[in-house]
């Protein structure tokens, strides 16, 4: 029997669907920002799959069903732009060179760290794309000889950042501008701290959908170059 | 619309990106492709928004989980970030406000700069 569940896809799909739940739950709960769904889901699924010694290919199975789905995720988020192009083409360049100083200090800064510590090749090409969000950031990393589940966690330490931090960003470094603050938000910690920048204001949570885009595309293309 | 007509929709913009994404030399993420081919479509009104509505909604709003099984993904590298923690974890912390700072200095200054523009031209 144990063989029959350990080579279902199902599995995955239900382990995957009850580990969410659980973390949404605990969330609702607590209302903890650390108890974020996605870290408790994964806590969790990670558990499980220890504690009982399940292969992990027991469980990709069913989850690379879902790991499939990353694809049209990222692409929805084109109607997340479309639906703000008044604010879009109301500020067009700050929100352009905003992204691109953005893309380029994150880039060089992780490059030169990385340099100074010494660090792996492999671990360099996963950290790279840590500011852009997770689909992007794992593709980048992935053709960069870089390893995606890495590139997702480190993803994960930047976003859990810049959701808890935010607000205390904007006062240390005088942000007053709306606009800057969150383009800000979307640029340095993607779709995690953007849940965050939507409290924060309608104009904020606006900006940051749209860094989280343009930040990812114009991050891709400088990966190109390197 | 037909809610497997909008599945049809986006999953073939995903397929067509796939194959942009083999054609081009370079290595660029086909996810990214289909973000931009789909942005083409709804700003040239070829795709209204209403045509992908509620798939696209579906999957915003349970955005998170598809990235878990990449997240448990991360167990199988565990020996390797854990051989090197304490960069991964000071990098991953200390660029995070340097990004905020540059890209928030960067567009305030734009914006206030723009602002000063406008009122000297009023007076």
């Amino acid at each position: 029997m144990t063989d029959v569940i350990l080579t279902s896809p199902f599995f995955g799909l239900t382990l995957t669907a009850a580990a969410w739940c659980a973390g949404c739950w605990l969330q609702k709960k607590t209302g903890l920002l650390l108890c974020n769904p996605l870290l408790i889901a994964v806590a969790l699924i990670i558990a499980v799959l220890a504690l009982l010694d399940i292969p992990y290919a027991a469980y990709s199975a069913g989850g690379d069903f879902i790991k499939l789905m990353l694809g049209p995720v990222t692409a929805v988020l084109a109607l997340n732009i479309y639906n703000q192009r008044a604010i879009l083409k109301e500020h067009f360049l700050p929100v352009l060179a905003g992204c691109l100083v953005g893309s380029l200090t994150s880039v060089g800064s992780i490059l030169a760290l990385c340099r100074l510590f010494r660090v792996e090749e492999a671990l360099t090409a996963s950290l790279l794309p840590k500011s852009v969000t997770t689909a992007i950031a794992m593709g980048i990393a992935e053709s960069h000889g870089g390893v995606a589940g890495i590139a997702a966690a480190a993803v994960m330490v930047a976003g859990i950042t810049g959701a808890v931090f935010a607000p205390l960003f904007a006062r240390v470094f005088r942000i007053t501008e709306p606009v800057a603050e969150g383009l800000a938000i979307g640029a340095c910690s993607h779709a995690l701290g953007t849940t965050r920048a939507i409290e924060i204001g309608s104009v904020q949570g606006a900006m940051s959908s749209i860094a989280i885009c343009v930040c990812g595309i114009i991050t891709s293309l400088l990966a190109l170059f390197l | 619309m037909n809610i497997m007509a909008e599945i049809a929709i986006i999953c073939g913009v995903c397929l067509v990106s796939e194959v942009i994404s083999a054609l081009i030399p370079a290595a660029f993420p086909a996810s990214v492709i289909a973000l931009v081919l789909l942005a083409l479509l709804l700003f040239a009104k070829i795709l209204k928004p209403e045509h992908i509505q509620r798939f696209s909604a579906f999957l915003v709003a349970n955005m998170a989980f598809f990235f878990l099984p990449s997240c448990v993904g991360v167990m199988e590298h565990a020996p390797a970030i854990l051989r090197q923690l304490a960069p991964f974890l000071l990098i991953s912390f200390l660029t995070t406000p340097l990004v905020y700072l540059a890209t928030a200095w960067a567009v305030q200054w734009m914006i206030r700069r723009a602002r000063r523009k406008e009122g000297r031209s009023r007076d």
